[in-house]
Formats: C-alpha cells, sequence, structure tokens
C-alpha cells in the first residue's frame, strides 16, 4: 500500500507566542518549529498502517517555507517514513488553506497513493479545510476526525471511527481516500537516536515553486488573509491553595467555586 | 573561532534527549527522590530509544556521539533529574577503558551484546581506603597461566548492584605503585563477584551505588585490557573523556534551579511586587545566569577539544570544577529565593542542591581538578 501522510511545521507547545509588529499573524522571530499534534497522530496512523500492511510505503508530504518543512520531513522520516517530498513554498509567499491544499493535490497527482492521511487540522492554524481540499481537488472521498483506521485486507477496504455527537460512528472505504486524524489517540512513537542521525542524510525530493504555480495557473495565490492576529490577554487574579492534603485542596476548591466564583450555588 | 550555534542534528538529539527527560524522567524524579528507587523501566526505555552508551563507537552498537552532543544530551536528562542520568552516564564511564583500551578482538566480543540490549555496567576504581590516590590501589591481581585471580574491594560503584559487567582495575603488585595496576573486565556471572547492597545517599538517590567484591575470582588473561601497568593511564584516558559530561551533567542541575527559580520569582509577591523585581532577587538571578552560562560554555569547550583530537585534561577539569561548584551556588540561591518553601521537600529545588553536591566529589574530586588545573596552568609559566 502507498500511504501519503501530509505534515506542516507548527509551534512548539512550549514556545512563548507574540503578534508582529502589523498585528496580523504570528511573529515567527525565535519559534521553535517542530513536527505537532495531530499531524504527529498522522505519521503514527500512516506507520501502523505499514506495520499492519506487508510491502506498505509511507511518504511523508510538507507545503511550506524552507528550512523548518525540511525539519518536520526529516522528523517523519526520523519516526519511520520511507520518503518525503518537499512542495516548496517561498517565504513571501502569502498562503491560505486552499492554495495549501491546491499545492499538495498537485504533488499527489504526480504520485502513487491508496491513502492520504492528515490531521483534522494544523497545529497551528486550526482551519481543518486542507484534508476536505486535498480530497474535493483530488476527486476522492475524504473523512475527517477519523480515529481508529484500519485496513481490513480480506474486503480490500478501509475501516474507521469517529466521534460523533453522542456517540462513535463507524465507517469503511475502499481505496483511495483522504482521511484527516483525530489528535492523539494512538500514543505516537518517540523516534530513536539513531534514526535521527540517519535522517540527517536522508534525501527529500523538492518540489520547486515555479513548477507548482506553472501548474496552478491563475489558482497560484491566495484568495484569503488574516485580518488581525490577537492573543488572549494575560490572565489575572490567579489564587494559590494552601494545603497539606488532596482532599483538603478540594474541599477549599469547592469553597472558592461555590462562595466567591459563584459558579454553582 | 568555534561556532555557538548548534547544528540540526545537534539541535534534534537535544530536543529527543529534552523529550525523553520531561516525559519518562521528571515525572519520577520526585518520588525516585523520596524512595531512593532506582526507576529500571526509565533506565530501559533509555536504552530502547538510544540514550545509552553514547560513546561506544556504532562499529561495537553504541550510539558513536562526541564530546558535545553527549554533553548536549546530557545536560537536558540531568535538567529533569541527575541522578537518573548518573546512571545512564555510568554506562559511558565503565565501557571508555574497553573502547580506549581494549583490543579489536576484545571490542567485537565484548561490545555489541552488551549494548544491543539492555545491559548496566560498573567502572571500579575506588576502594575503601582511598579514591583520589588511585595508583595506591590494593586489589590484587595474581596470575597463573592464562588467568588472573582477583581479590579486593571496591566502594561507591554507581550501578553496581544492577550491574552485568564490570570494568575493575587491580594492581599486580602494590609495590610498583600506579606502574603495576592492570585493567581486566570481569562479567556478574563470574563466581566470586559480591555486590553489595545500595548505600542510603543523600542525593542523586535515584542512581544505585554501591561495593563489590571479588573472592578468588578467576579472570582470563583474554579479559586483561592492554598490558599488565597499562590500567592506570587507561583509567585517566578514560576520566579525561567522561570528566567533561559530568561538567554538562552539573550544568543541567543548575539549569534546573535557575528555571524554577526565575518563575517562582515572577510569580511571588513581597511588599507589593513580584520578588522579581526587588533588586536583591535580580542580582541573585543575574549571577545565578551567569554560572550557568560559564559552565556550558567551559564545558562545550572541553568537549570540542577533545573532539578536534586533543587530550583536553585541563579543559575538561576547568569545566568539570566549575560546573560543580557553580551547581553548588545557583542551587543554594534557588533555596534561598523560595524562602521557606525552598527548604520543604515538597518543592524541587532542594533536591537539586543534594544532587549537586555530588558533582564535587565524584569522577575526580574538585580538590584533585585544582591540583591538576594548576599542574597544567603553571606549566606555561616554568
Ligand atoms: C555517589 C557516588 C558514586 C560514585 N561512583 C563511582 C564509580 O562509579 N566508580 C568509582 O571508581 N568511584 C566512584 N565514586 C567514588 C569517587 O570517585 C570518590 O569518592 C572520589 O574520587 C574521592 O575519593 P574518596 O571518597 O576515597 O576520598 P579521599 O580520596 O579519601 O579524599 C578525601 C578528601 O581529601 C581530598 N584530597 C585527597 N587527596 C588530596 C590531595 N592530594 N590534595 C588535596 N586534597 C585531597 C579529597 O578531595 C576529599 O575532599 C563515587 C562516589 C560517590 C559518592
Amino acid at each position: 500500500m502507498e500511504i501519503a501522510v501530509l505534515v506542516k511545521s507548527a509551534p512548539d507547545a512550549e514556545t512563548r507566542l507574540r503578534a508582529n509588529a502589523a498585528g496580523t499573524g504570528l511573529d515567527t522571530d525565535g519559534v521553535k518549529w517542530v513536527l505537532a499534534g495531530y499531524d504527529e497522530s498522522a505519521v503514527e496512523q500512516a506507520l501502523l498502517l505499514k506495520e499492519s500492511v506487508p510491502g506498505s510505503r509511507v511518504r511523508a508530504l510538507a507545503f511550506g517555507p524552507s528550512p523548518r518543512s525540511e525539519e518536520v520531513l526529516r522528523a517523519a522520516i526520523a519516526l519511520g517514513c520511507d520518503a518525503a517530498t518537499w512542495v516548496e513554498q517561498p517565504s513571501d509567499l502569502a498562503v491560505d488553506p486552499i492554495l495549501a491544499a491546491r499545492a499538495l493535490a498537485h504533488a499527489l497527482s504526480t504520485l502513487p497513493s491508496d491513502l492520504v492521511l492528515a490531521g483534522k487540522q494544523s497545529g497551528d492554524d486550526e482551519q481543518g479545510l486542507v484534508a476536505a481540499a486535498v480530497g474535493e481537488l483530488l476527486g476522492r472521498p475524504s473523512f475527517s476526525g477519523v480515529t481508529d483506521l484500519r485496513f481490513d485486507a480480506a474486503a480490500g477496504r478501509f475501516t474507521f471511527s469517529r466521534a460523533v455527537e453522542g456517540g462513535t460512528e463507524t465507517g469503511a472505504a475502499p481505496p483511495p481516500v483522504v482521511i484527516g486524524l483525530q489528535q492523539a489517540w494512538n500514543d505516537p512513537r518517540t523516534a530513536k537516536l539513531p534514526n535521527i542521525l540517519k535522517s540527517r542524510k536522508a534525501p527529500i525530493d523538492r518540489l520547486a515553486w515555479a513548477g507548482v504555480a506553472a501548474a496552478l495557473g491563475e489558482h497560484a495565490a491566495a484568495r484569503s488573509t488574516a485580518a488581525r492576529f490577537r492573543l488572549p490577554p494575560p490572565r489575572t487574579g490567579a489564587k494559590m491553595i494552601s494545603y497539606k492534603t488532596p482532599e483538603e485542596a478540594a474541599k477549599e476548591l469547592v469553597r472558592l467555586l461555590r462562595e466567591e466564583a459563584k459558579v454553582f450555588p | 573561532m568555534p561556532e555557538f550555534t548548534l547544528t540540526e542534528e545537534q539541535t534534534s538529539l537535544r530536543d529527543l534527549a529534552r523529550k525523553f527527560a520531561r516525559t519518562e524522567m521528571l515525572p519520577r524524579a520526585a518520588e525516585c527522590d523520596r524512595t531512593g528507587r532506582f526507576p529500571e523501566e526509565v533506565y530501559r526505555k533509555a536504552h530502547e530509544i538510544g540514550l545509552m552508551n553514547l560513546n561506544v563507537p556504532t562499529a561495537y552498537g553504541g550510539a558513536g556521539l562526541g564530546l558535545v552532543e553527549q554533553c548536549l544530551i546530557t545536560e537536558e536528562l540531568a535538567r529533569a533529574c541527575s541522578g537518573m542520568t548518573t546512571t545512564i552516564s555510568a554506562n559511558n564511564l565503565a565501557l571508555e577503558p574497553i573502547v580506549l583500551g581494549g583490543s579489536e578482538e576484545q571490542k567485537q566480543r565484548i561490545l555489541p551484546p552488551f549494548c544491543g540490549r539492555y545491559n548496566l555496567a560498573s567502572f571500579c576504581l575506588t576502594e575503601p581506603s582511598g579514591g583520589s590516590d588511585a595508583g595506591a590501589l590494593r586489589t590484587r591481581a595474581r596470575r597463573s597461566g592464562d588467568e588472573y585471580t582477583l581479590n579486593g574491594e571496591k566502594c561507591f560503584i554507581t550501578n553496581a548492584p544492577h550491574a552485568d559487567l564490570y570494568t575493575v582495575f587491580a594492581t599486580i603488585d602494590p609495590e610498583l605503585r600506579h606502574k603495576g595496576i592492570t585493567a581486566f573486565v570481569v562479567p556478574r556471572t563470574a563466581v566470586g563477584v559480591v555486590a553489595g547492597k545500595d548505600e542510603e545517599k543523600m542525593g542523586q538517590r535515584a542512581s544505585s551505588t554501591g561495593t563489590v567484591r571479588f573472592e578468588d575470582v578467576r579472570v582470563p588473561v583474554a579479559d586483561r585490557l592492554g598490558q599488565e601497568g597499562d590500567g592506570f593511564s587507561i583509567a585517566m584516558r578514560t576520566l579525561d573523556q567522561t570528566r567533561t559530561p559530568i561538567g554538562a551533567l552539573a550544568t543541567g542541575i543548575a539549569q534546573a534551579a535557575l528555571d524554577y527559580a526565575s518563575d517562582y520569582a515572577l510569580k511571588r509577591h513581597a511588599f507589593g511586587k513580584a520578588i522579581a523585581e526587588h533588586q536583591a532577587i535580580q542580582i541573585k538571578l543575574a549571577n545565578m545566569a551567569q554560572d550557568v552560562a560559564a559552565s556550558r560554555l567551559l564545558t562545550w569547550q572541553a568537549a570540542w577539544t577533545i573532539d578536534h583530537g586533543q587530550r583536553g585534561t585541563l579543559e575538561s577539569s576547568l569545566a568539570k570544577c566549575f560546573a560543580s561548584d557553580a551547581a553548588m551556588r545557583v542551587t543554594d540561591e534557588a533555596i534561598q529565593i523560595f524562602g521557606g518553601y525552598g527548604y520543604m521537600r515538597e518543592y524541587p529545588v532542594e533536591k537539586l542542591l543534594r544532587d549537586a553536591k555530588l558533582t564535587q566529589i565524584y569522577e575526580g574530586s574538585n580538590e584533585i581538578q585544582r591540583i591538576v588545573i594548576a599542574r597544567e596552568h603553571l606549566r606555561a609559566y616554568a
């Protein structure tokens, strides 16, 4: 089985985020970029499928600026992906989710894939559009918020679950499909040190923007932009509870919630 | 001039160590400190993801890292728990004599099976009658035919209660002093190896330290490292390699203390403002930040020097001695910044001071480091 997994660099959870000077987005200065959240789960899922279906190969694809996109691809290789494609985004090119989906769909149209996996949304922008748009552009069915994805070899189809309001839905679809995964239900593995060292020397295929732009023609530009970006106001009024036992702390917390915060009667 | 930016490879190794430290070590650090439990599950996992035996060349099943990379990893691990880091580092210390002094046949025979699965090793130099004066050790090795018989006792040996392999320094004749010292590789399973119990320690309590007795232990000549009398040089060259990561370990402890103290100083209020706004606290934090930065730079300098093929005796002593003394100062001030809470076991900083103390003692006490530094220093003036 040929599996393609879409990954994107996102700020490390410990990065202290700031708005840029124009107030339109994140100040990327000093941000540490990592393979994070949903995408880590997507890579893990791809590797689990590869391990369960003999002869499978996993290719990671990233559309984004250099060098952070190559870095997340190397992280994916260190985890066990067999190959990687970097779809170049010039650092001064404005991007929206549909442009990202078009660039990735173009890259995918040149590669074999029975399954395209992605996080159901990215770890930073959280628009949740790319996987569905890639499905649409490739003319393939797509599903989002998926957990527990498996391949039923006898029936030749994928089976999966989706958490929906009030319960769990199970579904099935034959390849090729596009799937947006729910986060962290599969306990992503940690890359081993020797594999990290090997990933530094692994080749990364590059699709230059000029070629992508030519293929996309009039669609090679973003059509939406962020007007304003704000961080939440700093939190104030934290109250420390001093206690000897957890029971004592819980009691005091309930008292404060009831009497001071008045969150319940 | 050396560069101070890390390569992407170095960054990814440091990130791996940081992630492992945060997810596997830190959550267990306080519990293991309180109970003295030896968290074997952490060490097994460290082995599984490749964070053990960092100094053993890849050809023999290790990670084959340079000292700069070893230091980056060691600092991150020690930031979470230096006791656990000491357990992990003790393998490097015990295997380095084989890497440096072993024949090709010995390396091929001993190292790959050892590194291939989770195993611990011990470096056995110190004896009850003395550690600093290694030339005066008393454990005897008597040769008859194709084997030696070892008799004697080693103490304060890291990993001894759990080790599968011991590198042992013994003398063929105490009269010869350091010229009689000879190194051997002894498996735990050899008849007459008696590993004592785990000692109760002041700090680094997640590590395990104990005695090992050798009672008529028969060791084939094939398990002698180098020639008779090479042991002292093997031990000293080993310590030249492993001293620098101890500087990194001490830097990790100091960094943790600085992290906790800075965070606390911004949150704790006294006299109507955060204590970080009182100049007396700012001066402490500034001094601590200097100590941490200087420790790290001396450590990197020593690692870089040795990675570039020099022996680095002076540089590694400067790094180990300064960083361990700095770790004592920084952890002490961290407790002070925490005030009464700093003295309480429930808060993380008093552990750091108890942990830091060991770094002034082991792998050559700081008095010995100063003797070395002065000797190397004065040589340039003589
Ligand atoms: C937790 C722990 C783990 C250890 N792990 C290991 C291990 O894995 N393997 C191993 O072989 N050893 C290990 N050691 C032993 C350690 O290396 C020794 O404790 C250390 O070298 C000092 O030796 P000593 O304790 O015998 O002190 P001594 O050598 O008796 O020294 C006592 C004091 O005198 C000072 N002193 C000695 N000589 C001089 C001098 N010429 N001038 C000035 N001052 C001097 C020393 O610095 C020290 O302050 C460990 C120790 C501890 C506490």
